[in-house]
């Protein structure tokens, strides 16, 4: 398998746009991205779509063949992959290996969405099948997405004693890391004492420290050495990509699932854990190496918890590190320079994509405004509905 | 239970055996992993797609972990009257952590370790006017304050 490097990344702005269909978001995303690249639609020799539940025409969330019939009828190949929030993540793999086993000398990842007012429900159209955990989480007990991390929020608190304030505390970073990026929805500032002000959602997680929803679109353009060479773009490599399911035993509650078999040893959120170890394993890394970590911080407690789960620190420490200034952009491991996911409210299968633009933008030291110094080595981690995770490596 | 003025919410997830109320699981023919609800087949990949027969879970369990849900969830959740109420996770004897309402208690009041026990409990009345049950857990009564 030969070596894969980004060539352009782009994306729209996250926000609410009910006037701008989906694939016009993707375009102007991809267009971004060529541009960045120095190339035009004619150069893409392959196209992968994380595909939306939530909207996309002939009913079948975004496609990578519409979005081409709509702006260049290439005759390229196509995949369209899904994932639920993870399938950005997936697509930029599946764009990796169209290069490294030779397909494709350049190929293109986007991913595009536009999201329902309010807490995510059931996708339109479906049945009620009282055999579908996605019915029966609903009409049996109401439990919305938040109140899955929220009951991982409290159950942190009693084992390692997380208390509110640092919750809050993770909400503040997230928000002061948006405050200089251009693409973030929400860029203020907010204190500790303004997050707990805010209304609880589901106790003990407030409206600060959930993400909220939102459109948006980004994409990634992946190529061959030489056509990074040839096009004069920073050389960044794509230096692991992996993508997991979830294992036997992993003790997490997955949304939308109402129970779970926990077995003692299984690793926590596992179909992330296994993704990103398989990631950094294939880059030939380990954590150490790692100068800057863009995660899915559905809420504050992801903000915690997943850099114990990647290998950054112990379980137990992420407290003693965000409260210390170490996630910060200048801190020893800094955690979502972009602003995350509560800054940006979740485009879901756009999310992983923009992880991926983030990392080259600070490895390109391009980053304005919320540059991490020095970044050489930046990881994503994602999940996804259903037990999905991926992971993306990129090394300047 | 199921009886002429009452229903469950879905089908086969709970019933009532002397008067005692359980879940209604499934436990691997192999392995013995129980699971909750019902399901065909083992997801061990010991067990290379071992069948799981029906079982009856719990009534008793411990408290996992708890959350107030404050804002009313969308209209596939029947509720009525609404109010902010608890949700939790629950581990049963039998290795299954279960998800459900909370009942018998404050909604605040809950406590993570607490001795849990299994209610039928209605979620609201039908047109026909039944109650409608739901499976929720509730502190085992003498250890409520």
């Amino acid at each position: 398998m030969r070596p894969v490097y980004v060539l352009g990344v782009g994306a729209h702005p996250w926000g609410k746009f009910p006037e701008t269909p989906q694939v016009q978001l993707a375009a102007h995303a991809l267009g971004a991205a060529l541009r960045d690249a120095g190339l035009g639609w004619r150069d893409l020799g392959g196209l992968v779509a994380a595909s939306s539940r939530f909207e996309g025409g002939l009913g079948w969330g975004l496609h990578a063949n519409e979005l081409l019939q709509s702006v260049a009828e290439l005759g390229i190949p196509t995949l369209n992959v899904g994932g639920g929030c993870a399938a950005g993540g997936i697509a930029v793999h599946s764009t990796a290996l169209m290069i490294a086993s030779g397909q494709c000398e350049i190929a293109a990842a986007v991913g595009a969405e536009r999201m329902p007012k309010g807490f995510i429900p059931r996708p339109p159209g479906t049945k009620d099948d009282p055999t579908d955990s996605d019915y029966l989480r609903w009409v049996a007990m109401g439990a919305t997405n938040p109140v899955y991390w929220a009951l991982e929020a409290r159950r942190r608190m009693h084992e390692f004693g997380t208390t509110e304030e640092t919750y809050a505390a993770a909400s503040v970073l997230m928000h002061r890391n948006a405050v200089g990026n251009p693409l973030a929805r929400y860029r203020a500032e907010c204190t500790v004492a303004e997050v707990l002000a805010s209304p609880v959602v589901a106790s003990p997680l407030r409206l600060l420290e959930l993400c909220a929803v939102s459109d948006g679109a980004a994409a990634v353009i992946l190529g061959t050495e030489s056509a990074a060479r040839r096009l004069g773009v920073p050389l960044v490599r794509v230096a692991g990509y992996a993508t997991a399911t979830g294992s036997f035993g992993d003790p997490a509650t997955r949304i939308p699932t109402i129970s779970t078999n926990p077995v003692a040893g299984a690793p926590h959120t596992s179909e992330v854990a296994t993704a990103a170890r398989r990631a950094m394993a294939m880059a030939g890394l380990g954590p150490e190496d790692v100068d800057l970590v863009e995660l899915a911080d559905n809420s504050v407690w992801q903000v915690l918890a997943w850099p114990e789960m990647l290998g950054f620190c112990e379980p137990g420490q992420a407290d003693w590190m965000l409260t210390h200034g170490e996630f910060d952009l200048d801190g020893e491991m800094p955690v979502n320079p972009s602003g995350g996911f509560l800054s940006f409210g979740e485009a879901t299968t756009a999310q992983g994509l923009l992880q991926v633009c983030e990392l080259a933008w600070q490895l390109r030291g391009q980053a304005t405004g919320r540059q991490v110094p020095g970044a050489k080595v930046g990881m994503s981690a994602i999940l996804g509905l259903g037990a999905n995770g991926a992971s993306i490596v990129l090394q300047a | 239970m199921p009886t002429p003025t009452s229903i469950p919410v879905v089908d086969g997830l709970f019933d009532v055996q002397d008067g005692a109320p359980a879940l209604v699981g499934a436990k691997c023919t192999a392995c013995g992993t129980h699971y909750f609800p019902r399901r065909a087949r083992c997801s061990n990949p010991a067990c290379n797609g071992a069948e799981a027969a029906p079982v009856r879970l719990g009534p008793r369990g411990v408290l996992y972990s708890w959350s107030v849900q404050a804002y009313r969830p969308p209209p596939l959740f029947g509720m009525d009257p609404w109010a902010p109420y608890a949700i939790g996770l629950v581990d049963l004897p039998e290795g299954v952590r279960v998800m459900a309402m909370l009942t018998g208690a404050p909604p605040e009041a809950f406590q993570i370790g607490s001795p849990m026990q299994l209610r039928l409990e209605p979620l609201r009345v039908d047109a026909d006017g039944r109650e409608v049950l739901t499976w929720k857990f509730a502190p085992v009564a003498e250890h409520v304050a």
